[in-house]
């Protein structure tokens, strides 16, 4: 009798942990709620890019192309490149005619995605992001969620701040702010240089050189 | 000494084709293209730039990988973090020398922690715990003092800086490099750890500079924005007022006529 209970017992608790995990696994692997809250939702983001790259082995081996697919499915689609690519591109953005525009689009999101798999190549079990609780009003369309990168354990947490704009689809990220330096205004000048000297085709062939 | 005496040939050749790169470069008078209010001394600085980039290429990024290389990162991390440890006193002086007494305290207080429980800062215990660093140095001083950053300039081999950061960098070098050394009295000794030092503090750059490799279109252009934005931060200070939040133009609807122009949108 004892014997048996026990067993039941033993069911009972296996049956209860299998659940917990199954349940822990869906946790991980729902898709990021783009109408939640701007700072619940760039947690979501961040912790399912991670969650992948720290399960994925061949990440940890150092295979920068998977590093970039994941990136490419679970963080770029977040991002309203359309839009950092407009503001960066500032007073010359109407100067391109519409194949042009689409090919910088292109072009600057290529770059960018290479700008985050560079980040994120070197994940390990210490790798996280924690986001600070949102300081804003709670109906406002342009928003920055701040939020702190430990990239290895015993250094020093990186500051990483999100902008986003509340869009039809819900939120999108159009600009990041790494150590209070934001990334749209830091490649104004650049793109602005580069137009200058060779136009806007020759922007995009710069980019596109570098993401060779 | 022994880290010179293993590089000195390497030094010379590397020395030697970058003052060729520099001289080329110099005499291909660079254009500028977007005058910037901030970079007046723009063409010169670039050819400064070409110099510094060459020294790196061939000589200290190379030395720095294979540090990187042979050394986990734990390792890494906890030589870094004693680095950083040691330079604590000397921002703890400036945010006290500035009046801000409670970014001062802070500081202290990192460095005290770490210092002991960390063993020798080599455990950043402080940060674990949510304590962030607060860096400071003398050039920041000047600036909360009032005196405005003066004209961006590229030093040899030092990097970027603006006037008023790079005379900041005097009392800086002193106090935390010399200062330190002095406290080592064995000559060949304290040499090694300088250039230790050096390599070190390249080896903690690798990842942002290859990303700056990798993604950005001006290199140039690209450092020089972010370290001005990063010291206006600084300067800015973190108990003081809240940064501004870029207000970018948006020309996306933009009537023709405006735009050929080169008309802002009106908010």
């Amino acid at each position: 009798m004892m014997k048996r209970f026990l067993s039941v017992k033993c069911l009972v608790v296996l049956f209860a942990a299998c659940c917990s995990l199954a349940s822990v696994q869906t946790l991980a692997q729902t898709k990021p709620d783009a109408n939640a809250a701007a700072n619940i939702f760039v947690q979501q983001v961040a912790d399912q890019a991670l969650h992948a790259l720290k399960a994925d082995t061949s990440v940890r081996a150092g295979d920068t192309v998977r590093v970039n697919q994941i990136v490419d499915e679970l963080l770029l689609p977040y991002v309203d490149f359309e839009k950092t690519t407009r503001l960066s591109a500032g007073r010359y953005w109407k100067q391109a005619t519409p194949e042009q525009q689409a090919a910088l689009v292109k072009a600057f999101r290529a770059t960018l995605g290479r700008t985050y798999s560079g980040a994120l190549t070197r994940v390990d079990d210490a790798t996280s992001m924690k986001t600070l609780a949102f300081r804003g009003e709670d109906d406002a369309k342009d928003v920055v969620v701040k939020s702190q990168v430990i990239q290895h354990s015993n250094t020093q947490p990186v500051q990483l701040d999100y902008r986003l704009e509340k869009t039809a689809q819900g939120w999108k990220i159009y600009d990041i702010n790494v150590e209070n330096v934001w990334l749209i205004e830091n490649y104004r000048n650049q793109f602005a240089q580069q137009i200058g000297q060779n136009g806007i085709d020759g922007l995009i062939a710069a980019l596109n050189q570098k993401n060779k | 000494m022994k880290i010179f005496q293993i590089l000195q040939p390497r030094a010379i050749i590397a020395l030697s084709s970058a003052f060729a790169a520099l001289l080329l470069t110099g005499c291909a008078t660079q254009s500028v293209v977007t005058p910037n209010p901030q970079d007046p001394w723009e063409s010169s600085n670039r050819s400064v730039y070409a110099f510094n980039d060459a020294v790196d290429r061939t000589l200290l990024k190379p030395v720095a990988e294979a540090y990187a290389f042979v050394t986990p990162q734990p390792v890494r991390s906890c030589i870094n973090n004693i680095f950083l440890n040691l330079g604590e006193v000397w921002s703890f002086i400036n945010s006290s020398i500035q009046g801000r007494h409670e970014d001062a305290l802070n500081t202290m207080g990192r460095f005290l922690l770490n210092s002991t429980m960390g063993i020798g800062g080599c455990f950043d215990l402080a940060s674990m715990n949510g304590a962030k660093r607060i860096s400071n140095d003398f050039g920041v001083t000047l600036g909360v003092w009032g005196i405005s950053s003066g004209p961006y300039m590229v030093l040899p081999i030092l990097g970027g800086t603006t006037l008023r950061d790079g005379t900041g960098k005097i009392p800086d070098l002193y106090f935390n490099q010399y200062g330190y050394g002095q406290m080592v009295h064995n000559v060949d000794v304290r040499n090694s750890i300088y250039g230790f030092e050096i390599i070190e503090r390249r080896e903690a750059l690798l990842d942002v500079t290859n990303m700056v490799d990798r993604t950005a279109p001006d290199p140039y252009s690209f450092i020089r924005d972010a370290y001005l934005k990063k010291r206006e931060a600084q300067v800015r200070g973190t108990q003081g007022e809240a940064e501004k939040l870029p207000n970018y133009e948006d020309f996306e609807d933009v009537p023709a006529d405006d735009k050929a122009l080169g008309i802002a949108p009106k908010k």
